[in-house]
């Protein structure tokens, strides 16, 4: 037998589902090489079967043959092996030194293309994107339907191939930064890349930025109104969604559905998310400053019934909305880890604990569910789910800060939260890129 | 402070104060920026030092001493004018700790995030000031506004010299970027221009409310102004609140644009230390003055020390770029022929 052939039989020869057969084809002795859950195999055969039979194929030569049913390789066990677990075919010839890749007819692992799941879409197209990055790329093809659209594909990591594509448009997107992006990948190929914080470390971020420096996308839509805005599209297999890059703070109030409605519509709409942004920041801390440290600026009526509502509450108003927004936290947690048929008896027990029975109880106040509930409410109305998390945390940065200095603290959590927005960068441009957005605008 | 210093400084004709005032910014800016034209790219420790050593810290020095007067006279004012206002309760040193800390820490990013964070700010903040100063006209009685005639006797007095503050503070900063962002010069003339009304509805809205013999007697008299805005669909009773607290948001902008251009002097004659350390250790030993102010009638003294100090800025620094620059030019036509 053949060093190579017994090299690739010692390396992946114990699995169990590795298939190995002698077989002709044609005359020539040959051994077929696969996995059996990634191929199906039946199907396969008989499509070598037709190719030998087919009548054109009896006058070729052995290599136009060859050619004809694959990519003819020379021996190298390594390429054998990696295409294996790639899920193709390979047909080593016995006599003759070479191996061919054959392009198998794979079993169906991946899912359709189906709704999305994390974004709502009201009357925009409704498919989006899944874990196979090839499909991927062709919905933005279908969508996009331009010359233009340059893929640039990048496998990363030792042990697990990885396989990375960037997606931009030629002569609308700034060439330096995409050889900036490439580059850092190059540097980074050996790098494990499982999760998004590896892909953050690879590409040379600090991971310890509370914003997340990718705009995420199951819209097909949406990441095509990106390319012509000049953003690079990176999609990782086995993710089914595309990671825009640069992120900028203005994504976090658009969405390229929103021009499906008029104008003036489209402007509120987004009006109503940022009104949700600064809701979502300021009202928890508005509670706690004007409860506890600056009740004089209220109205003397709004001011006394505050209090009323207040009334019997054992402990400070702080200690109080961190308990209620702990809690807040810890539904929303919970609903996500439970199973879809359970999920509802959260939302019951939250509702009852949440609406009814901490007022009753004397433990919160009327006032802070109300500001609660406008809090979760408002936090939602923000793009991508990311984000939301994100001002979920700087909430409490102000919270704190609104318990001690009141509505200085507040004005200071703004002016914190809005250096630290202005701090951040990627690749040089920075994450307030106001200009950027209103080309994106212009174009859009 | 500016309208109490106005206010102080003369009885009738007001408007004529202001407007020298104003004029005089508008020939300080320009001859500076005229001078640094001359020098594309370049800031104005680049251009002393280009002179010399010895220019370099006979300019810079003062320029240096005046950042951190106004720094720490900024820090005490302000969190004086805090506790007066609203935070009656929280001990003085934790609300200049506060001011200290965030405006170290935006000076500690950099040039860009300062102006990136005041872009965010003025989106947020602008609107609830302009909102403000509009309302505030609600009390006004123009028949105030009466005696027009104004003579220049307040150019004499103590208190209207204080009221360059307003002007010498902000426009230095035009001399430190260069590095990093070009600016537009008629850009810049639009933008001073477009504040010039504030700087009058400030001295005017508490004259007008109340009168110059009333007003007179008041310590902010601006802040008493917007006090007696009564809105009746307003939950909020003291609109005065949310005047002060953005201008504090600006003001804590102003500390980190002011400590970033001292770390740079300082930079300039002691490089071996590295900025951000540099800059902490300057927060702390600001807190430290600050805390050594024992009340206000320090601060005012203080305000006067400077007020020598602003002068030489005001007047030497714009005047010496522009020199140097028309010197350099000479020079290299020289050279050129």
């Amino acid at each position: 037998m053949n060093s190579s052939l017994q090299e690739i039989k010692d390396k992946i020869g114990n699995n169990d589902d590795f298939f190995f057969q002698r077989d002709y084809l044609g005359e020539f002795p040959v051994v077929l090489m696969a996995f059996k859950t990634l191929i199906d195999l039946p199907k396969t055969k008989k499509m070598l079967q037709t190719n030998i039979n087919n009548p054109f194929t009896i006058n070729k030569t052995l290599d136009e043959f060859l050619t004809g049913i694959g990519e003819v390789k020379e021996q190298d066990s390594k390429e054998a092996i990696s295409s294996i677990m790639e899920g193709k075919l390979i047909v080593y010839l016995e006599n003759i030194p070479k191996f061919v890749i054959v392009e198998p007819v794979s079993k169906i692992l991946n899912r359709a293309i189906e709704q999305p799941v994390n974004e709502n879409v009201l009357q925009g197209p409704l498919n989006s994107f899944t874990e196979d990055k090839d499909t991927n790329i062709g919905i933005v093809r279908r969508q996009m339907n331009s010359d233009n659209i340059q893929v640039i594909s990048l496998a990363v990591g030792n042990d697990q191939k990885k396989s990375l594509s960037l997606l931009y448009l030629k002569d609308l997107t700034n060439i330096d930064f995409v050889h900036k992006l490439i580059d850092q990948i190059k540097k980074n190929q050996d790098k494990e890349l499982n999760h998004l914080q590896d892909l953050s470390k690879i590409l040379g971020f600090s991971p310890w930025v509370a914003i997340s420096k990718y705009h995420t996308t199951e819209l097909p839509l949406e990441a095509v109104q990106f390319l012509k805005k000049g953003r690079v599209i990176l999609f990782q297999d086995r993710l089914p969604f595309a990671l825009v890059l640069p992120s900028l703070l203005w994504d976090i109030f658009t969405l390229e559905n929103d021009r499906n409605y008029p104008l003036p519509l489209t402007i509120a709409i987004r009006g109503v998310r940022i009104i949700g942004l600064l809701m979502t920041l300021l009202i928890p801390g508005l509670y706690v400053a004007l409860v506890a440290v600056n009740p004089e600026v209220l109205r003397i009526e709004l001011a006394l019934s505050i209090a009323q509502s207040r009334e019997g509450v054992p402990y400070p108003a702080l200690v109080e909305i961190l308990m209620m927004l702990v809690i807040l936290e810890l539904i929303l947690e919970a609903s996500i880890r439970l199973p879809r048929s359970i999920g509802p008896t959260i939302t019951m027990v939250g509702g009852i604990i949440l609406g009814q029975a901490v007022v009753e109880a004397k433990l919160v106040s009327n006032l802070l569910i109300i500001i609660l509930a406008a809090t979760t409410i408002a936090n939602s109305t923000v793009v991508g789910f990311q984000n939301s998390l994100t001002i979920r945390l700087f909430k409490y940065i102000i919270v704190i800060l609104a318990s001690i200095y009141g509505i200085l603290g507040i004005v200071a959590g703004m002016v914190l939260v809005s250096a630290y927005l202005a701090k951040i960068k990627s690749f040089g441009i920075p994450y307030l890129n106001l200009k950027f957005a209103k080309d994106g605008i212009k174009s859009g | 402070m500016y309208p109490e210093n106005i206010i102080a400084s003369t009885s009738e004709g007001h408007w004529l104060a202001i407007l020298l005032g104003v004029i005089i910014h508008f020939v300080v800016i320009s001859v500076y920026m005229k001078g640094l034209s001359f020098f594309p790219n370049r800031n104005i420790i680049g251009i002393y030092s280009s002179v010399g050593k010895g220019t370099a810290l006979f300019f810079l020095i003062p320029v240096l001493l005046y950042f951190l007067m106004v720094i720490i006279i900024t820090v005490r004012a302000y969190s004086e004018i805090i506790t007066i206002v609203f935070l009656s309760n929280t001990p003085l040193w934790a609300i200049m700790a506060l001011l200290l800390f965030i405006s170290t820490y935006i000076a500690s990013c950099g040039l860009e995030t300062i102006f990136r964070t005041g872009i965010l700010l003025a989106i947020l903040f602008l609107p609830l000031i302009l909102f403000i100063f509009f309302v505030s006209f609600q009390n006004v009685d123009w028949r105030y506004a009466i005696p027009i005639d104004g003579n220049f006797q307040f150019i004499k007095k103590r208190d209207y010299l204080e009221s360059f503050f307003a002007f010498s503070g902000g426009y230095l900063f035009l001399g430190f970027v260069q590095p990093f962002f070009s600016y537009n010069r008629k850009n810049v003339l639009i933008a001073a221009a477009v504040l010039i009304p504030f700087f009058f509805f400030s001295v005017y809205i508490p004259i007008l409310t109340f009168g110059q013999a009333t007003a007179s007697t008041f310590f902010l008299p601006f802040v008493v102004a917007v006090d007696a805005i009564n809105i009746n669909w307003l939950m909020f009773d003291r609109v005065t609140m949310f005047f002060i607290i953005s201008l504090i948001a600006f003001v804590m902008l102003f500390l980190s644009l002011v400590s970033w251009k001292t770390i740079r002097i300082i930079e300039q004659f002691i490089p071996s230390i590295k900025p951000v350390y540099m800059l902490i250790s300057l927060s702390v030993i600001i807190f430290l003055f600050c805390l050594s102010v024992p009340d206000w009638k320090d601060v005012e003294k203080l305000f006067w020390w400077n007020t020598i100090l602003r002068f030489y800025v005001l007047i030497a620094i714009p005047i010496s770029i522009y020199l140097i620059g028309i010197h350099s030019k000479r020079k290299n036509q020289h050279e050129n022929i």
